[in-house]
């Protein structure tokens, strides 16, 4: 029987109140549901947080700016890279500070590369959820490693960088790293080939998301809901095009929109064209780097000559760990893989952000949960659940 | 670090009313023009406009500031601030709205209050539950004002100045406790 069947039989039964969670092996990480079950039917959901709260929030506020990068990656494990630029981004601002185009450069691949990785362990464990049992998880992350490791060369770890910081990125690449990152991003585009093989026209994927979890226009953007989410429901809103910052400007890309119901396919397809979209921009940011590769730059210094260019150089204010942000107040967003990851900082001139407050994607997009859920039956639960891309330290902090 | 109330951000002098106070005016509802926040501008409204005043930003054609980015509360030295981030979906637009409730004006033992827009704008509706957790601001009108990120029976509000930690936080005496 089909649901639209089972729901017109007109066979009532008892409410009853289900615990989902926290312990759930498909809510990657803790989230716990409160269902009203009206049958096999979900009437009403309370999505119960903060099992994973670690006051980020009140540990930015009691660290200086130095020490509080170190710990930011941690807010949203899979896009740290995004973390440290919003914060940076915030601090720059208030202070004024410029940052090198090499540096810019730097940050933007970095992100992108980060982007990759993030949609890619989404990618593996949505399949999970929806019972693929096949292996497939273990493709998008024989990808994901090979990215991991470029991480580890340039930033000594694997997810938790620390590589952007406030004024400027650490350091240059090892030597060969960028030749690894050309030679990845030839041959990435035939890989999502073979997930789409494999995914995209699969009749069960099909109908486990075909019409699931239908997010339209209004309400996305009544809840907030930003990233891929949003733009899977026909809106065209990513602040890389519409609100340009850093280098994006100077790259051509384009931002898959979809047209049509922003049903859990249509998430699914968004985030697989974003992919590829990174990977251009990757191999853009290769090739317009100021100054050239790394190992350009170390051939230049050993040949003698000294590198003058503001604008070939790394940070813009070298930062030491004493660093003061004026007085003043300021929000910054950046376009993370979840949406607009945002950043408002207050600055008392000290070495200590008076307040710290994060907008966090993960947060509010799983606000529209309880929206989505109603009225759809248990077993999509997680196939609904999992196409929003949630990462749950991002949620609670 | 900085503990200390006197080290908050000092109130800004008065300034000419930017292009949404000027609109704001035009529906008849007064705001304060504060110091801008890095160039966006910033306005102070009165909690009773509020509700109003968010409405007409929301939905006139000229503004469309649809996008709610989130509402922080803010411990300053005199007074206690809800903070409205807001943008649009369809122009560069931003705009900072201030509520800002004088700490002299709170009676002993409660909370300060702020309208609520959670009814009418569900993106407000996790937002302002996290801020009467953390920072203790009761939204008047909110359908389940309830804490969402600290335990169900957590005392007080731990982004205030003046908040102390629990001696035992981590083992919980309470026999009726949800943990």
């Amino acid at each position: 029987m089909t649901t639209t069947e089972l729901k017109t039989t007109g066979l009532k039964t008892d409410e009853m109140l289900i615990n989902m969670g926290p312990q759930h092996p498909a809510t990657h990480g803790v989230l716990r549901l409160l269902l009203t079950l009206d049958g096999e039917f979900v009437k009403h959901v309370e999505p119960v947080l903060g099992h994973l709260h670690r006051a980020q929030e009140w540990q930015g506020q009691n660290r200086t700016w130095f020490q509080y990068q170190a710990l930011i990656d941690r807010v949203d494990y899979l896009s740290g890279m995004f973390t440290s630029w919003a914060l940076s981004r915030a601090a720059e601002r208030i202070e004024g500070i410029q940052v090198p185009e090499r540096a810019e450069y730097f940050r933007v691949m970095l992100s992108e590369m980060n982007r990759i990785t993030s949609h890619l362990l989404w990618l593996g464990t949505y399949l999970i959820d929806l019972g693929a049992m096949f292996g497939f998880p273990f493709y998008p992350f024989r990808e994901r490693e090979k990215l991991l490791d470029l991480f580890e060369a340039i930033a000594g770890q694997r997810m938790m960088f620390n590589y952007i910081r406030i004024g400027g990125v650490m350091r240059e690449a090892p030597p060969g790293w960028f030749d690894k990152l050309k030679r990845f991003t030839e041959e990435f585009p035939q890989r999502i080939d073979e997930y789409e093989a494999i995914v995209t026209e699969n009749p069960i994927f099909l109908k486990r998301t075909t019409g699931v979890g239908i997010l339209t226009k209004e309400t996305a953007m009544a809840y907030g809901v930003t990233g891929p989410c949003l733009r899977a429901s026909g809106v065209d809103h990513d602040l890389r095009t519409f609100r340009p910052y850093s280098v994006y400007p100077k790259l051509k890309f384009n931002v898959p929109v979809l047209e049509g119901d922003g049903d859990t396919r249509a998430r699914y397809t968004c985030r697989v064209r974003e992919m590829r979209e990174s990977n251009e921009i990757i191999k853009q940011c290769i090739e317009q780097m100021p100054g050239g590769t790394s190992d350009e730059m170390r051939k230049r210094a050993a040949a003698g000559e000294k590198i003058e260019d503001p604008n070939w150089q790394l940070t813009g204010k070298k930062q030491n760990a004493g660093l003061r942000i004026k007085a003043g107040e300021g929000f910054e967003a950046v376009e993370s893989p979840r949406g607009t990851l945002g950043c408002y900082v207050i600055s008392t001139g000290g070495d200590t952000p008076y307040r710290f407050r994060w907008r966090n994607p993960s947060f509010c997009n799983l606000s529209v949960l309880s929206e989505l859920l109603v009225g759809s039956p248990i077993a999509d639960i997680m196939a609904i659940f999992g196409s929003i891309d949630v990462i749950l330290p991002d949620v609670d902090r | 670090m900085s503990h200390d109330p006197a080290s908050a951000p000092a109130a800004p002098e008065s300034l000419e009313p930017g292009r949404f106070g000027t609109f704001l005016a035009d529906k008849g509802i007064a705001s304060k023009r504060l110091s801008d926040s890095c160039g966006v501008e910033t306005i102070e409204v009165s909690a009773d406009d509020l509700k109003r005043a968010l409405a007409e930003l929301r939905t006139n054609e000229e503004t469309r500031l649809g996008l709610l980015l989130t509402i922080s509360g803010v411990d300053m030295a005199d007074s206690i601030d809800s903070v409205y981030h807001l943008r649009s979906y369809y122009s560069n637009d931003e705009l900072v709205v201030k509520v800002v409730t004088p700490k002299a004006s709170i009676p002993e033992g409660r909370l300060p209050l702020v309208p609520s827009l959670a009814n009418e704008w569900p993106a407000a509706d996790w937002h302002e539950r996290e801020t009467y957790d953390l920072v203790g601001i009761r939204y008047i009108g909110h359908p389940y004002l309830r804490r969402i990120l600290n335990p169900w029976d957590w005392e007080g509000h731990p982004l205030r100045r003046d908040y102390r930690q629990p001696v035992d936080a981590l083992n919980d005496k309470n026999p009726h406790s949800f943990r």
